[in-house]
C-alpha cells in the first residue's frame, strides 16, 4: 500500500493538531457508562439478552437523522480490522473479546464512537483533538440524551447511573487528556507530579489506558471518582490540573533551551536521524525519537515537519496498523523493519511537501 | 491464555478451589468466574485491580477474623434475586451483576463507594429527563391518592372514582413508558 493511501485511510479525526495548547494537548476524551433496566450486565447477561440490547441500542441511533451513523458488529470484522479500531482508540480492547456480542456505532468523522456490550450495555466516547474538554463533553452528553429519551436508563436517585464496576458509578463519565510530557520527563519531575495528582482524585496512565506504561512521554490525566461530583465540577477540575501541567511543561522546556541548547539540539537531530534512516525501528526507541522529534518541532529546532506527526505515527507504529499497512502478517522482527519502513516513507512525504511549498514561494 | 472453563474468552480470573485432593488452580474468564460456585482471588496476581482492592479492603483480611466475620455474615450471604450474585462474591469480582444488585445491597454500598470514590457515596451529576419525568408523575399518582381518600372520607364517592381511574391511568403509562420494566 502507497504511504498516501494509507494515510488518507487511517487519520482519523482527533490525530489533528488542533488548537492553542495542541503542542501538549493532544487530544480530549469523555466516556460516558450506561446500562439499559431490565437486562443484567454484559458480566452476566445471556446472548438473547445481548443481541436485544445490540438491536435496541443501535436502532435508536441509526434511526436518528442527527449525524450519518455508521454500526458494525465486532464478530463480523476480521481479527487484524479489530486491532487497528483498538489501536485507534475507537473501541476498547475489552470489547473486541470473542464471544461477547460487541458492537460499535461510528459517528462519519469518528469522534463518537458508541460501544454496546463493552463492560457495561453502553459506553458512549468522544475523542475530540487537543484541549477540548467542554465542546467533548457537550458532544457526549447530547449523545446521550438522544439515548436516554428513546431507552430506560438504569438510574437511581442516590446513586445515579448503575454501572457493572463501582468505580465508575454515578456519573458514569471519565474524561481525560492525552498530554505529551518530555521536558517534564527528561527532568525527572513526572514522577513527582504523578503521585501529586493521584492524591487530587485524578489517575495518571500510558497512553494506552489501563496498566500500559508511559511510552514516549505521552500520559493520559483521567478523574479517578465519579461520584458526589457533578461532570462540570470534574471538568473544571481536570481542566485546572492540565492548565498547571501546561504550564510547568513549558516552564521546564524554557529552562532547557536557556541551560542545555546544545545538548538538547544534539538529542532531537540524532532522533531525527534515526527515524528518517533507520532501517530497524522497535517500539520504544521509535515513541522516544518520536517524542524528540515532536519537541523539535514545537521549539522552532526543526520547521520542516509537521506537529502532526508524533499523533500519527504513535497509533501507526502499533502492530495492527503496521500489517495493514504491509497488507500482511508481521512476525516482531518484520514489524521493527516495517515501522521503520513507514517513519521513512511518512517523512519522505513530509520533506517532498515541504519542498515543493517552498518552491512554489520562490 | 485462553479461559479453562468456556474455552472462547481470554482468561483473567485464577481461582483457586478446594477440592478432595487439596487445592486446584483455574484460569478463567471473568464471565466464567462469575457463573462459578465457589471461587476466589489470587490476591499476588494482578497489580492492583479493583477486584482487590475490594477484598482487601472488605474482607476477612482483618486482625481479628472471627471477630469481623461473625459482622460480616448476613451480607456476606446476601444473595440478588435478579442475577443470584452475592455480596461476597460481589467484593471477590468487584462488579455488579445487575442493576437490582444496587437495591439488594444498598445499605451496604455507601461504605463501599465511599472507599472508592474519595469519602462520596451520593450522586450529585446529571439526572436523566425520563427519570425526571417519571418522579413527577409518581408524586402526581401520590397526590392523587390522597385526593381520593379525601373525597372517600367526605362521602364524594363519584368524585374518589374518578380520581382513581386518573391515578390508574398515569400508573400504567409510567408502567409502559420504560421506567420499571420487569427484570427478569
Amino acid at each position: 500500500m502507497s504511504i498516501e493511501k494509507f494515510m488518507r485511510d487511517a487519520v482519523t479525526g482527533w490525530m489533528v493538531p488542533y488548537g492553542e495548547q495542541s503542542d501538549i494537548v493532544m487530544s480530549t476524551r469523555i466516556r460516558l457508562a450506561r446500562n439499559l433496566t431490565g437486562y443484567h450486565f454484559p458480566i452476566a447477561f445471556t446472548e438473547k439478552d445481548a443481541m436485544a440490547v445490540d438491536q435496541i441500542v443501535s436502532s435508536v441511533l441509526l434511526d436518528s437523522d442527527d449525524c450519518r451513523y455508521t454500526y458494525t458488529k465486532m464478530s463480523d470484522l476480521p481479527l487484524l480490522s479489530r486491532q487497528v479500531m483498538v489501536e485507534k482508540h475507537l473501541v476498547s480492547p475489552q470489547l473486541i473479546a470473542p464471544n461477547r456480542h460487541g458492537a460499535v456505532i461510528l459517528s462519519a468523522d469518528e469522534t463518537v464512537s458508541v460501544m454496546v456490550n463493552e463492560e457495561d450495555h453502553i459506553r458512549i466516547q468522544c475523542i475530540y483533538p487537543g484541549l477540548q474538554l467542554e465542546e467533548a463533553y457537550k458532544r457526549a452528553d447530547h449523545v446521550d440524551d438522544a439515548l436516554e429519551s428513546n431507552l430506560p436508563y438504569a438510574f437511581d436517585e442516590d446513586f445515579g447511573y448503575l454501572t457493572s464496576c463501582p468505580s465508575n458509578t454515578g456519573t458514569g463519565m471519565r474524561a481525560s487528556v492525552m498530554m505529551h510530557l518530555p521536558a517534564l520527563a527528561m527532568t525527572k519531575q513526572i514522577d513527582r507530579i504523578i503521585p501529586a495528582i493521584s492524591r487530587l482524585g485524578m489517575v495518571v496512565r500510558g497512553s494506552y489506558g489501563e496498566g500500559s506504561e508511559a511510552s514516549g512521554n505521552v500520559f493520559q490525566i483521567s478523574n479517578q471518582t465519579t461520584l458526589g461530583k457533578t461532570e462540570k465540577e470534574i471538568l473544571i477540575d481536570l481542566g485546572n490540573i492540565t492548565a498547571r501541567l501546561i504550564a510547568h511543561e513549558r516552564k521546564s522546556r524554557e529552562m532547557l533551551v536557556a541551560k542545555s541548547k546544545i545538548v538538547l539540539e544534539n538529542r532531537i537531530y540524532r532522533s531525527l536521524g534515526t527515524i528518517a534512516y533507520a532501517r530497524i525501528l522497535p517500539t520504544s526507541e521509535a515513541a522516544r525519537c518520536l517524542s524528540d522529534v515532536r519537541l523539535g518541532i514545537d521549539l522552532e529546532i526543526i520547521n520542516d515537519i509537521e506537529m502532526s506527526i508524533l499523533n500519527e505515527l504513535m497509533i501507526f507504529m502499533q502492530p495492527g496498523f503496521l500489517q495493514q499497512f504491509a497488507d500482511a502478517e508481521l512476525t516482531q522482527e518484520e514489524r521493527d523493519i516495517f515501522r521503520a519502513k513507514l517513519f521513512r516513507e511518512r517523512l519522505e512525504v513530509e520533506l517532498k511537501n515541504s519542498s515543493t511549498k517552498h518552491g512554489k514561494d520562490e | 491464555m485462553i479461559c479453562e472453563n468456556c474455552k472462547e474468552r481470554p482468561a483473567s480470573v485464577i481461582v483457586t478451589q478446594e477440592t478432595v485432593d487439596g487445592k486446584k488452580e483455574r484460569q478463567l474468564c471473568e464471565k466464567c468466574a462469575f457463573n462459578m460456585q465457589t471461587f476466589q482471588f489470587d490476591p499476588n496476581q494482578e497489580p492492583l485491580s479493583i477486584q482487590q482492592f475490594l477484598s482487601h479492603w472488605f474482607s476477612g483480611i482483618d486482625p481479628s477474623p472471627a471477630q469481623q466475620q461473625a459482622r460480616e455474615e448476613p451480607f456476606q450471604t446476601l444473595e440478588c434475586p435478579s442475577c443470584g450474585l452475592t455480596f461476597a462474591k460481589f467484593l471477590d469480582i468487584g462488579k455488579f451483576g445487575c442493576a437490582s444488585c444496587y437495591d439488594t445491597f444498598h445499605e451496604r454500598l455507601p461504605h463501599v463507594l465511599r472507599k472508592l470514590h474519595n469519602g462520596h457515596s451520593l450522586h450529585t451529576g446529571k439526572i436523566p429527563v425520563s427519570f425526571n419525568e417519571l418522579f413527577a408523575v409518581k408524586k402526581k399518582v401520590e397526590e392523587l391518592r390522597l385526593k381520593m381518600q379525601e373525597a372517600v372520607a367526605d362521602e364524594r364517592f363519584e368524585e374518589a372514582a374518578t380520581l382513581r381511574d386518573e391515578a390508574n391511568a398515569l400508573k400504567e403509562s409510567y408502567a409502559n413508558g420504560g421506567g420499571e420494566r420487569n427484570v427478569d
